[in-house]
C-alpha cells in the first residue's frame, strides 16, 4: 500500500503551515534574534521599527504575562532575552506588522546596547570550567579497571563528531488565534503538539486546557521540530493573546538556520582492550556533548550517546562517562538517532584504530564480538531475541564479503591514484523512549453512523508515514476498507498529554492504542450483531466489511451492522490508552529495562577516493535490515533509503562550521551542503530480513524511523580506508564529517621517518588473525 | 565596555513604489494582480494567486522547492520577479494533470514511493517535467545531474530517480516509434 497522502502530494494540494488561508486581520511576526553570542543586555531600541511602515507593536519580554520559560527537561530557556543574551540568533523581540516583508524590514530597524561577555564554543573548555547542563553520567559494566591487566592490546585515541543541520525543507512555523473565552489556537509546525501546550500555557500564565494545538503535517521534522518548535508556537500564541488578533510567523531559511538548534557535536575519548584473539574486553569511554545554550532535550540525548555506546557488540567491563557541556551555541536538540549515532562513531572509531595498529581488517574485530542472546547491556537489560549475528550473516552471505573485499583489494593493487575502501557497519538500537513515563500513547476512534470511521492520535505525520500505518492498523482490526478511515489532524483537544513522534517509536505506541479502540469498537459491535441476528457471539468476525458466523457471510456487512447499533444506542466511539508493558529504568543504579525491544541490521558499503583530488564516491551501500513484520514495505524502504542518506551526509559532506563568535558560518544551503540526488550511491541495496517482529512492535512491524541513519557511519570508515590503501602509513584522525579537504590533507600528511605506534602493547602479542 | 550590534539605519528612505497590476497567465488561466514591483514569482503565487501548490524551501534559489514552468522551461521561482513573467506561460503543480488524470509523472511518483514529507515534491515533478522538455537526459547519470538542483532532505532520491527514469524512457519509446 503506497503513502495515503500521495495523491495530495504530487498534486500540491497537501496542506503544510504555510499554506493554511490566511484569516483577515492576521498580523505578520519577524524574530529580532541577538546579535552577540553572549552578553548583558543593556538596552534595546525599538523606536525606528515601532515607526515602520505596517508595524503594529513589538513585544519583549517585559509583555509576557506569565512565566518566560520553555526549558522542557531543564528550566533554563527563555522564550525572549531578559538580562542576558546566550548565543547569537537568541530571540529578543517579535515585531508584529501587517505584512511579513514589512514585519522584516522592521526588524532590521531594531539594535541593541549588549555588554559582551566571555564565550565558550568548546565543550572540553565548558567542562574544565564546570558549565555543566546535568550532572555528568556514567554506565559500568563488569570492572574495566581489574581487566586492562587481561588485555594483550590497548587502544587509546580521540573522536570527532561535527553538528548536523536538520534542514527540514519546511522551516519552522506556527499560526496562532485568540479563540473565545480567552484562549488561543495554534497550528504548528512540531513534533511535539503536547510540549507547545504545556509551554504556551507557561507564558501567557493560564491553563492547558485553554491552549490547543493541532498539526496537519509538516514538511520534514527528523528532530528539529521536536523541543525546537516550541518557541516560535508560543511566540505566535503571545502575539495573538496580546493583540487580539490572528498571527503567523514563519521563519525564513536564514533565520532558521541560525535561531535553531541541531544534532550535537561531540568530542570523546576511548580507551579499548582487546584479547589476542580480538575478543573486546574493556571500554572506557568519556564523551563531551556540545549542548549548545540551554539543556533543550541534551540530558536525554546525552542519555541515549551511553545506551548506544557499545554499539552492537558485547563488551563485558565498561565505563562510559558523559558529560553535557553548556556553551554559547544555540541549543542543540534531538536529530534522527538522538545520540546514538554519537556514541557509535566513538567505538567504530576505537575499533577502527585497533586494526589499524593491529594490521587486521575491522571487520574481523566487529564480527567476533557481536551481540547475543543471554548476554546483557551495559544498562542491565538483557539481550534477548538478537539479530545480531543473523544480520551479519545475511549480509557476508548476500553480499560475499571476502569476495568483495578481495575485489577491493584487486582493484587498488592495479589503480594507483584510484582507491577504494569497504566497511562493514553493524548497528543495534534500543526503541522506546528512555524516559519509561513518555513510552505511553492514547487514540480517539469514532465511527460514524455511515460507517465511515475517524481516528485522532498523538503522532505526527511528518513523512514517516505515520498516517498510513494508523489508517492500516485500524481498518485490518476493524476487518473494512482502509478507504473508510480518515486521520485526523494532530489535536491536543482531541488526544492530550502526547508524548512527542520521536524515538522510533510513534507508529508502535499509536499503533497499539489505534488497535486497542479499535477491538473494543469490533467487540461492541459484534456482541451487538449476537443480540440482533440471534447469533452466537464465538466465532463472528468481521472481514472486507463483511460479518462472518463461523466463516461464513451472515446477514449483515459493515455499513449495516452500523446502523441498527446506533439505533440500539451502542457506543461507537472509544478512546484508548497504551503504555508500554515491563519498561523500568533506575537512575540511581544506571540500570534497567529501557527498551521494548532492539532493531540490528548490517550493511556493506564502499567508497572510492581520487587521490588526485581527494574527492570520493559512496559508490554502493548493500544492508540487511531486521523489519521484522513489515505491513508497508514501501513506507519501510524509504525510511532506510532516507535515513541512510541522512547519515552518509553526517559523515562526509554536512559540516556545520561556528567561529569563535559563536557565528553560524554555514548558514545557507551553498555553504552548508546536503546530499543531492547525484550524490546518493549508485548502488543500494535494501534486503529484509524475515524476523518474528515483537510483541511489542506495531502489528510486529518493527521501528524504522532512526536506526538506518547509522549505516551512514560505514561510509566515513569505508572512505578511510580508501584513504589508508593509498597512504598506509597514514592513521587518519576520527573526526567527522569526512570532507573532501580533510581527505586530501591526510593523503598528503607529511611522511614520517618511522611509523610510531600508537599503541601501548600491555603484552608482547602478535595479532595476524585472518581467516 | 559596550558594543552596539546592527548598524543604526535611519527609517528616511525614500517610499516604496507602490503596488501596480500585473497579469500572470498561469495554468492556462489569466491572474490579474495587485503586485509590488519587487514580488517574486513565487510569492505571487502562492500569497497572491492563491496558488500554494508551489513551496518555499529557501527563497534563495538553492533547494528547487518553488520549481515551476515558464514557457516549458523550469525556473526556481523564488529567483525571477513576478512581472517580468507578464505575457509569459506558467505552469505550476496545479497544472500537470487533473484529479482522476494524473500527469504521468505524477502517477511514476505514486508508484515508486518517490516522496516522504511531500514538501519538496512539486518542485521535483515540475523540475523533472523541464527536464524532459529540454531533451537532454536520457540515462540515469544525466537524471542525477541534472535533477541534483531538487533537494529532498527526507532522501526519497531512490524513488525519485526511478520514477523520472521510468517517464523518460517511455517519452524516448514513444519517440522512437
Ligand atoms: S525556494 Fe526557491 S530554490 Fe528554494
Ligand atoms: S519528501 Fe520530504 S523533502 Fe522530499
Amino acid at each position: 500500500m503506497h503513502n495515503l497522502d500521495a495523491a495530495g502530494h504530487v498534486r500540491g494540494e497537501s496542506q503544510y503551515l504555510d499554506d493554511i488561508p490566511v484569516q483577515r486581520g492576521t498580523l505578520h511576526a519577524a524574530v529580532y534574534g541577538s546579535p552577540l553570542a553572549h552578553g548583558k543586555l543593556l538596552s534595546l531600541n525599538l523606536e525606528a521599527a515601532r515607526r515602520a511602515p505596517g508595524v503594529v507593536r513589538i513585544l519583549t519580554a517585559q509583555d509576557i504575562p506569565g512565566e518566560n520559560q520553555i526549558g522542557g527537561i531543564v528550566p533554563d530557556e527563555e522564550l525572549l532575552a531578559g538580562s542576558h543574551v546566550h548565543f547569537q540568533g537568541m530571540p529578543v523581540a517579535l515585531v508584529l506588522a501587517e505584512t511579513e516583508p514589512q514585519a522584516r524590514a522592521a526588524v532590521k530597524l531594531i539594535t541593541a546596547d549588549i555588554e559582551p561577555l566571555p564565550i565558550i564554543t568548546d565543550p572540553r573548555e565548558a567542562q574544565a570550567k564546570g558549565e555543566l547542563i546535568v550532572p555528568p553520567r556514567t554506565f559500568r559494566l563488569g570492572d574495566p579497571a581489574a581487566a586492562w591487566a587481561e588485555c594483550a592490546h590497548i587502544i587509546e585515541g580521540t573522536a570527532e563528531n561535527g553538528g548536523q543541520e536538520h534542514l527540514y525543507i519546511e522551516t519552522q512555523g506556527a499560526y496562532a488565534y485568540p479563540t473565545d473565552g480567552g484562549g488561543v489556537r495554534v497550528h504548528s509546525s512540531t513534533q511535539g503538539p503536547t510540549a507547545v501546550q504545556r509551554h504556551t500555557a507557561r507564558v501567557l500564565g493560564t491553563g492547558m486546557h485553554k491552549v490547543e494545538i493541532d498539526v496537519t503535517r509538516l514538511g520534514g521534522g527528523f528532530g528539529g521540530k521536536e523541543d525546537q518548535a516550541t518557541t516560535w508556537g508560543a511566540l505566535a500564541a503571545l502575539g495573538a493573546f496580546v493583540t487580539k488578533k490572528p498571527v503567523k510567523l514563519v521563519l525564513g531559511r536564514h533565520d532558521d538556520l541560525r535561531m535553531t538548534g541541531k544534532r550535537h557535536p561531540y568530542t570523546s575519548d576511548f580507551k579499548l582492550g582487546l584479547s589476542a584473539d580480538l575478543k573486546l574486553l574493556a571500554y572506557e569511554v568519556t564523551f563531551y556533548q556540545n549542548a549548545g545554550a540551554a539543556a533543550d532535550l541534551s540530558p536525554a540525548v546525552l542519555e541515549r550517546t551511553l545506551f548506544h555506546a557499545c554499539n552492537t557488540y558485547f563488551i563485558p567491563n565498561v565505563r562510559a562517562t558523559a558529560y553535557s557541556c553548556r556553551t554559547h551555541l544555540p541549543p542543540n536538540t534531538a536529530f534522527r538517532g538522538f545520540g546514538g549515532p554519537q556514541g557509535m562513531f566513538v567505538i567504530e572509531s576505537a575499533i577502527a584504530k585497533a586494526a589499524d595498529e593491529l594490521g587486521v581488517l575491522a571487520w574481523e574485530i566487529q564480527r567476533r564480538n557481536l551481540l547475543q542472546d543471554g548476554q546483557v547491556f551495559p544498562y542491565g537489560q538483557r539481550v534477548e531475541d538478537c539479530n545480531a549475528e543473523l544480520s551479519w550473516q545475511a549480509a557476508d552471505q548476500k553480499f560475499e564479503l571476502k569476495k568483495w573485499q578481495a575485489e577491493v583489494d584487486a582493484f587498488n593493487q592495479q589503480s594507483p591514484v584510484r582507491k577504494r575502501g569497504l566497511a562493514v557497519m553493524p548497528i543495534c538500537f534500543g526503541i522506546s523512549f528512555t524516559k519509561t513515563a513518555m513510552n505511553q500513547a492514547r487514540a480517539l476512534v469514532h465511527i460514524y453512523t455511515d460507517g465511515s470511521v475517524g481516528v485522532s492520535t498523538g503522532a505526527v505525520e511528518m513523512g514517516q508515514g505515520v498516517n498510513t500505518k494508523m489508517i492500516q492498523v485500524a481498518a485490518r482490526t476493524l476487518g473494512i476498507s482502509p478507504k473508510r478511515v480518515r486521520l485526523e489532524t494532530t489535536n491536543t483537544t482531541r488526544v492530550a498529554n502526547t508524548s512527542p513522534s520521536a524515538a522510533s517509536a510513534t507508529a508502535d505506541l499509536n499503533g497499539k492504542a489505534v488497535e486497542m479502540a479499535c477491538r473494543e469498537l469490533r467487540t461492541r459491535l459484534l456482541r451487538h450483531a449476537a443480540e440482533d441476528l440471534k447469533m452466537n457471539y464465538e466465532g463472528l468476525e468481521i472481514q472486507d466489511e463483511q460479518v462472518l458466523a463461523a466463516g461464513k457471510p451472515a446477514e449483515t456487512n459493515w455499513e449495516k451492522l452500523v446502523s441498527t447499533a446506533y439505533w440500539k444506542r451502542v457506543n461507537l466511539s472509544e478512546n484508548a490508552h497504551y503504555a508500554t508493558p515491563d519498561l523500568w529504568f533506575d537512575q540511581t543504579q544506571e540500570k534497567g529495562h529501557p527498551f521494548a525491544y532492539h532493531v540490528y541490521g548490517t550493511a556493506l558499503v564502499q567508497a572510492t577516493v581520487d587521490a588526485m583530488r581527494g574527492t570520493y564516491d559512496v559508490d554502493a551501500v548493500r544492508l540487511v535490515h531486521d523489519f521484522g513484520q513489515s505491513f508497508t514495505p514501501g513506507i519501510d524502504r524509504g525510511q532506510i533509503e532516507g535515513g541512510l542518506v541522512q547519515g552518509l551526509g553526517w559523515m562526509t559532506m554536512e559540516e556545520l562550521i561556528y567561529n569563535q563568535d559563536g557565528r553560524l558560518l554555514s548558514n545557507a544551503l551553498s555553504t552548508y551542503k546536503v546530499p543531492d540526488l547525484y550524490s546518493v550511491p549508485k548502488v543500494l541495496d535494501v534486503e529484509f530480513l524475515e524476523t518474528p517482529g515483537h510483541p511489542n512492535a506495531i502489528l510486529r512491524a518493527k521501528a524504522v524511523g532512526e536506526p538506518p541513519l547509522m549505516y551512514g557511519l560505514g561510509a566515513y570508515f569505508a572512505i578511510r580506508n580508501a584513504v589508508r590503501a593509498f597512504r598506509p602509513d597514514v592513521r587518519p584522525e576520527f573526526s567527522a564529517p569526512f570532507t573532501p579537504e580533510k581527505v586530501l590533507l591526510n593523503l598528503y600528511a607529511a611522511r614520517e621517518s618511522a611509523a610510531a605506534p600508537a599503541a601501548s602493547q600491555a603484552s608482547g602479542a602478535e595479532a595476524s588473525v585472518r581467516n | 565596555m559596550s558594543g552596539t550590534s546592527t548598524p543604526k539605519s535611519a527609517g528616511q528612505s525614500l517610499p516604496p513604489p507602490p503596488a501596480a497590476p500585473v497579469t500572470l497567465r498561469i495554468n492556462g488561466q489569466d491572474h490579474h494582480l495587485e503586485l509590488a514591483p519587487w514580488t517574486s514569482l513565487l510569492d505571487a503565487l502562492r500569497e497572491y494567486a492563491g496558488l500554494t501548490g508551489t513551496k518555499k524551501g529557501c527563497d534563495h534559489g538553492q533547494c528547487g522547492a518553488c520549481t515551476v514552468l515558464v514557457d516549458g522551461k523550469r525556473i526556481n521561482s523564488c529567483l525571477t520577479l513576478a512581472v517580468l513573467q507578464e505575457g509569459a506561460d506558467i505552469t505550476t503543480i496545479e497544472g500537470l494533470g487533473q484529479e482522476g488524470n494524473l500527469h504521468p509523472l505524477q502517477q511514476a511518483f505514486i508508484d515508486h514511493d518517490a516522496f516522504q514529507c511531500g514538501y519538496c515534491t512539486p518542485g521535483q515533478i515540475c523540475s523533472a517535467q523541464g527536464l524532459i522538455n529540454e531533451g537532454k537526459a536520457h540515462t540515469e547519470d544525466e537524471i542525477r545531474e541534472l535533477m541534483s538542483g531538487n533537494i529532498c532532505r527526507c532522501g526519497a532520491y531512490v524513488g525519485i530517480l526511478n520514477a523520472v527514469k521510468e517517464v523518460v524512457d517511455k517519452k524516448s519509446i514513444a519517440l522512437r516509434s
